[in-house]
Formats: C-alpha cells, sequence, structure tokens
C-alpha cells in the first residue's frame, strides 16, 4: 500500500480523535482537527525532504 | 491596546473542555464503566451519554485497528529478554475486544490461556511490506482507546463536559 496514503490515513484518525478528545465545540473540534492534521502531514513531508541528501 | 494584545489575551483562555468545577477528582469513576469503556471502544462515552463523541471514538479505533491487522502487523505480545514488548503488549491490549478477539482467533481459547505469558502468537508477517506501519496502526488505536478510558473517567468524575 502506497506510504504517503497510510500516513495520511493515519494522521486523519489521530486528528479526528484528538479533536473530538480536547474539544467540545463544533468549530474549536474544526479548528483542532486541521491544526494537527496539516501540522502531522506537512511536517512529515518537510522532514522526509531534509532527510533526503541523507543516506 | 493593539489587536495582537487582544489575540494574547485570547490565547490565555482554558481548554473548552475542562470545567472549572470545584468538586474535580473528589469522586472516583465506577471500575465497571472504565473496564467497559476498555473492553469496547466508545462504550464509556456512550453510556456517559456523549453519543457523537462514543461513535467517533468507535470508528476511528476499529479503523486504526483493522488497518494494522490488514498490513500484517503483529498483536504486541510479551517476549523474554525483551522488556520492550510488554510496551507493545500494553499498548496492543488497550483495543480491548479487539485485540483479545485477534488473539483468540490466532490462538484459539485454549492457546490464549496456555500460552500466556510468553507463548502467544501475535500474527502479522514481519517480511511484509507494511508490517511496521501495521504495528504503528495497532499500538495508535490501543493507546487512543487508553486515552479514551481516561476520558471517561474524567467526565465521570465530573472534571470534563
Amino acid at each position: 500500500m502506497d506510504h504517503l496514503f497510510l500516513m495520511i490515513w493515519h494522521a486523519l484518525l489521530v486528528s479526528v480523535f484528538f479533536a473530538f478528545l480536547w474539544r467540545t465545540s463544533a468549530v474549536g473540534r474544526r479548528g483542532l482537527f486541521l491544526k494537527t492534521f496539516l501540522i502531522m502531514v506537512v511536517g512529515s513531508a518537510v522532514l522526509g525532504w531534509l532527510m533526503f541528501p541523507f543516506p | 491596546m493593539t489587536a495582537g494584545g487582544g489575540s494574547k489575551e485570547k490565547r490565555k483562555k482554558p481548554v473548552d473542555t475542562v470545567k472549572d468545577g470545584s468538586s474535580a477528582g473528589k469522586r472516583r469513576a465506577p471500575l465497571t464503566l472504565l473496564l467497559g469503556a476498555w473492553f469496547l471502544p466508545g462504550l464509556g462515552h456512550w453510556v456517559l451519554g456523549k453519543r457523537k463523541r462514543a461513535a467517533v471514538f468507535a470508528v476511528v479505533i476499529v479503523c486504526a485497528f483493522v488497518t494494522g491487522v490488514l498490513l500484517q502487523g503483529e498483536i504486541g505480545t510479551p517476549r523474554p529478554q525483551n522488556p520492550f514488548s510488554w510496551l507493545a503488549a500494553f499498548a496492543c491490549l488497550g483495543n480491548g475486544i479487539l485485540s483479545i478477539g485477534r488473539l483468540v482467533w490466532l490462538n484459539g481459547l485454549g492457546g490464549l490461556l496456555s500460552g500466556l505469558p510468553f507463548g502467544l502468537q501475535g500474527g502479522g508477517s514481519p517480511s511484509a511490506a507494511g508490517f511496521a506501519y501495521g504495528n504503528t496502526f495497532l499500538y495508535t488505536a490501543g493507546l487512543m482507546n487508553l486515552l479514551a478510558v481516561l476520558d471517561v473517567s474524567d467526565i465521570a468524575r465530573g472534571d470534563k463536559d
């Protein structure tokens, strides 16, 4: 299975879980979901890109 | 006062899920409720009337667990001379009935009881491309369910909505 898809799927599940765990309002949940999801996906891509030159 | 100062004040507000109750921490959550919340993901929130949260937690945890199994991940089981395997076993055991059901599926009920603690088969295939990813999904699902159990405890004690 595609590694990028698995990373996005994992980030999606974890972000939804913590949005519902830590926030009670719909607006709060949406905000936390977007924040954590984007941090995980974009952060992983950036980290992978930075590690690319290393063996 | 600038707009920046206003946003700083806004940021200082407490998380919107935490109550400021003075009776916080005085009561204990019923043990049966916590065991039920662990055994069946989402059950604790459902019993406490948090139906939407219960459904989301159940779906998320089951999806993560099934993904882990489909990727040939291994249910963590204790191994002699390998202390980290206990951590993996603890994380996977957090899945409750999902983890126990998978172990029964792999070992049989007799094998599950006789194989404790070091003789259990956790399934999975280390040579599979998705093995490490599968393990990650299984551990994540179990740890999320354990966090959900702590959340149930907080709600039952009145510390949280």
